[in-house]
């Protein structure tokens, strides 16, 4: 194989998965392009993934404030009431001296979680924009390395897995912040499915190319 | 015009752009983060995060999960008997549950790791049909899910607070924690591209 430059390697995409080589084929709005040898979905297009984007990344923010500040369960045991929040889940393991398991939990379930959405909210706004292409790609690498450190819906399925611990014991009453936690979990799995990082990286591309372009011949 | 070998094609482990393998120190072109640096000492890393998470395992199955005083009495449960437990009162799906994710996804993935890292170095298994992309990309996805049982005694330890009965967490909590933590970190500096050069 031969090619002109290390440009032309944009045209080809390696499965994320089986790590096959292909050559990348413009496809259809809303098309997905899949792999041949494992099926994966390699990637996606879609000409307004910015603003899906944001739309995505504000919604999942206003879900997750309110999945913090309300309280998650709440029990009646032996004549009186508990309930939890997740920053109170969090406090109590330091209130206990459980400082490393703590900062584990605070940056699992709350800091990273809000930093991957506050990234995103950012990194769409800059690409809508067309501004600040060199901050766009810290961001986004910020946000590739942070990705795998999320882990709300695994602590949503602890919640469900606790809870069951306790039927029987007490009575349980589900408060606002577990359905908002729900559609937050939902709305970030969604968006992990639905716009690949590698996704945000082609539309970087298309969207601050013609710009360079210009400046070239001047 | 480069003349290009498709097998010198790498994957940036951070942005996925393709990139060309340069020898030494590669630098992905689009997102500007190393590829791999250590050409030398290319799964020793990994190997370091590795037997940290596994001596972090031991003390985590030894000594209590949850430690439940009632009345002044005081009964700890290791991660075994709490599942023990929970199948003994018949809740089977949870006692599943937390056996698959404290103690199947853990060992799964030391043997895992342990047979990747040894197999990139040494020809075992090199005629063997399975796909290491895909072994390797199903411990990466499962991984984080032994957090459950930790999650779990946060919740537990938060909720149940009463004057009479109480859940404290137990030092295998702090030590389970840290053995995830550093499986992960050995699962993320396994260089993938590894795989490939010794297939």
């Amino acid at each position: 194989m031969k090619i002109e430059n290390e440009d032309v390697l944009d045209e080809l995409v390696i499965c994320p998965q089986c790590h096959t080589l292909h050559k990348e084929i413009p496809i259809k709005d809303g098309a997905k392009a899949c792999c041949s040898e494992c099926g994966r979905v390699m990637y996606r297009y879609d000409s307004r993934l910015a603003e899906h984007g944001l739309a995505l990344s504000i919604t999942a923010l206003i879900f997750f404030a309110v999945a913090n500040f309300f309280p998650l369960v709440k029990i009646e045991l032996l004549g009186s009431e508990q309930f939890i929040t997740i920053p109170k889940t969090i406090l109590s393991l330091f209130d206990n001296g459980f400082y490393v398991v703590g900062m584990i939990c605070a940056f699992l379930i709350f800091i990273f979680p809000l930093m991957i959405f506050s990234l995103y909210l950012l990194i769409f706004t800059l690409l809508k924009f067309g501004v600040r292409e060199q901050l766009s790609k810290e961001l986004l690498v910020l946000l590739s390395r942070l990705k795998p450190w999320s882990m709300s819906d695994i602590f949503l399925i602890s919640i469900l897995v606790a809870l069951v611990k306790l039927i029987g014991y007490a009575q349980i009453h589900m408060g606002i912040s577990f359905w908002a936690l729900i559609v937050f979990v939902l709305l970030d799995i969604y968006l992990t499915r639905n716009i690949h990082i590698s996704e945000i990286w082609m539309l970087r591309k298309r969207v601050f190319l013609p710009k360079n372009d210009k400046e070239v011949p001047a | 015009m480069i003349e290009v070998n498709e097998k010198d094609l790498l994957r940036c482990p951070t942005c996925e752009a393709v990139n060309l393998d340069k020898g030494k120190e590669n630098v992905c072109r689009r997102c500007a983060s190393p590829i791999y640096k250590h050409k030398k000492f290319k799964t020793e890393k990994s190997w370091a995060y590795l037997i940290t998470a596994i001596i972090a395992y031991i003390p985590a199955n030894l000594y209590p999960m949850l430690i439940t005083s009632q009345f002044g009495s005081r009964e700890g449960s290791t991660i075994i008997g709490g599942v023990i437990l929970l199948w003994e009162h018949g809740s089977y799906p949870i006692a599943a549950i937390i056996f698959f994710a404290s103690i199947m996804i853990p060992i799964v993935k030391f043997l895992v790791l342990i047979y990747l890292l040894i197999s990139v170095k040494y020809p075992i298994g090199k005629d063997s049909k399975v796909n290491k992309h895909k072994l390797y990309y199903m411990t990466e996805a499962i991984g984080p899910w032994s957090m459950i049982d930790v999650f779990v005694v946060a919740i537990l330890m938060a909720l149940i607070h009463l004057s009479n009965i109480e859940i404290i967490a137990g030092t295998a909590a702090t030590a389970f924690a840290l053995s995830v933590f550093f499986t992960l970190l050995a699962a993320h500096a396994f260089d993938e591209s590894l795989i490939k050069e010794n297939r």
